[in-house]
């Protein structure tokens, strides 16, 4: 653990000093998923560790700290994406609004509703290869770290969302802005 | 978790009891917010049995974690034919009792249930546990924000 972590740390100074940490708590200890799991920003990683189950903090956080070095594994590059659907070997997930969906979109991709979502953890097989599309790849990372939290174990956040598909699968498919 | 906690929540999962809303019913609980997607919503539905008020039929809607999902199913099973003083005095331990003790950190799933149960059954009352971090959760990312005006560039 680096000397900037530290139990006594408030989970808004963890989040700050590493971007991913929550995504890692949640892979990792299910803690911050959704309400139920969630941590408020004032509490310190000691009382989080404290009431999810006793975790070692210290340990809690070299834990984080490794897990968050592996973000870019969850990461798919846009052409492998295509490549794997194209072979039948994925599915795609869009997070992006009805909106967005409905203008741009990969012709295979699902959107996410909630029901959809409870279809995905009722049904979807756990080791299929998922892929996660948003804009421009800000949220894919979270929303992969919460299926892989809900023992998904081959889920993936487009890189770069739809507007690298646009730019580096499928230049026919339109790039945009949102306001 | 153990093995049979796992095998247990997924058996739920795959197969949910009572999912979904119900458009004639006597009482609605809610924990948490469908703005934020985290929320675990309650119908219920009494009868008269016996010169009892018992409730008919529970159902359920939640998009929090799937223990909270199995549970539920769980739960709306369990409180079938008890009146409301009955289903209110039953923990979030023992709605969670069919798929065996939890560990600490799914406790909070239980009491999800145990608190959309509660608001649905007392009058006024409010849910014994609602857990309402202010920080932003992994579930929010999966929720687009509402925009949106799209501008596609030539």
């Amino acid at each position: 653990m680096t000397a900037t972590l530290s139990p006594e740390m408030t989970m808004q100074e963890l989040l700050q000093a590493l971007p991913g940490a929550q995504r890692a708590l949640f892979r990792l200890y299910h803690i911050g998923g959704c309400a139920s799991c969630g941590f408020r920003p004032e509490e310190t990683v000691a009382e989080v560790c404290a009431r999810n189950d006793g975790l070692d903090p210290a340990e809690a956080l070299t834990a984080v700290e490794t897990a968050c070095a592996e973000d870019a594994k969850m990461l798919i590059e846009p052409k492998e994406a295509a490549a794997a659907l194209a072979d039948g070997e994925a599915r795609v997930l869009d997070i992006r609004t009805r909106e967005e969906f409905d203008a741009v979109r990969i012709p295979e991709a699902q959107h996410f509703t909630q029901e959809l979502l409870q279809t995905i953890m009722g049904e979807w097989p756990k080791d299929d290869l998922l892929v996660l599309v948003d804009h421009q790849g800000a949220r894919g990372l979270d929303a992969a770290a919460y299926f892989a939290g809900h023992g998904f174990t081959n889920v993936r956040s487009l890189r770069g969302g739809i507007d690298a598909w646009s730019l580096e699968v499928d230049p026919a498919l339109p790039r945009y802005t949102v306001e | 978790m153990s093995n049979d906690l796992e095998a247990n929540i997924q058996a739920a999962i795959a197969n949910p009891q009572n999912l979904g809303e119900m458009a004639d019913a006597d009482a609605v609980g809610t924990v948490g917010s469908a703005d934020c997607g985290d929320m675990l919503r309650m119908w219920v539905k009494f009868k008269e049995e016996d010169g009892r008020r018992v409730i008919d039929k529970a159902t359920f809607q939640t998009f929090g974690c799937q223990t909270a999902i199995a549970v539920a199913s769980m739960a709306t099973d369990l409180i079938r034919g008890k009146t409301a003083e009955e289903a209110l005095a039953m923990s979030g331990q023992d709605l969670s009792a069919p798929l065996g003790p939890l560990p600490p950190m799914k406790i909070h799933c239980a009491q999800l249930v145990e608190g959309a149960l509660k608001d649905a059954l007392t009058p006024g009352g409010k849910p014994s546990a609602t857990a309402a971090p202010a920080a932003p959760t992994l579930f929010d990312q999966l929720n687009a924000p509402k925009t949106v005006k799209i501008t596609l560039k030539s």
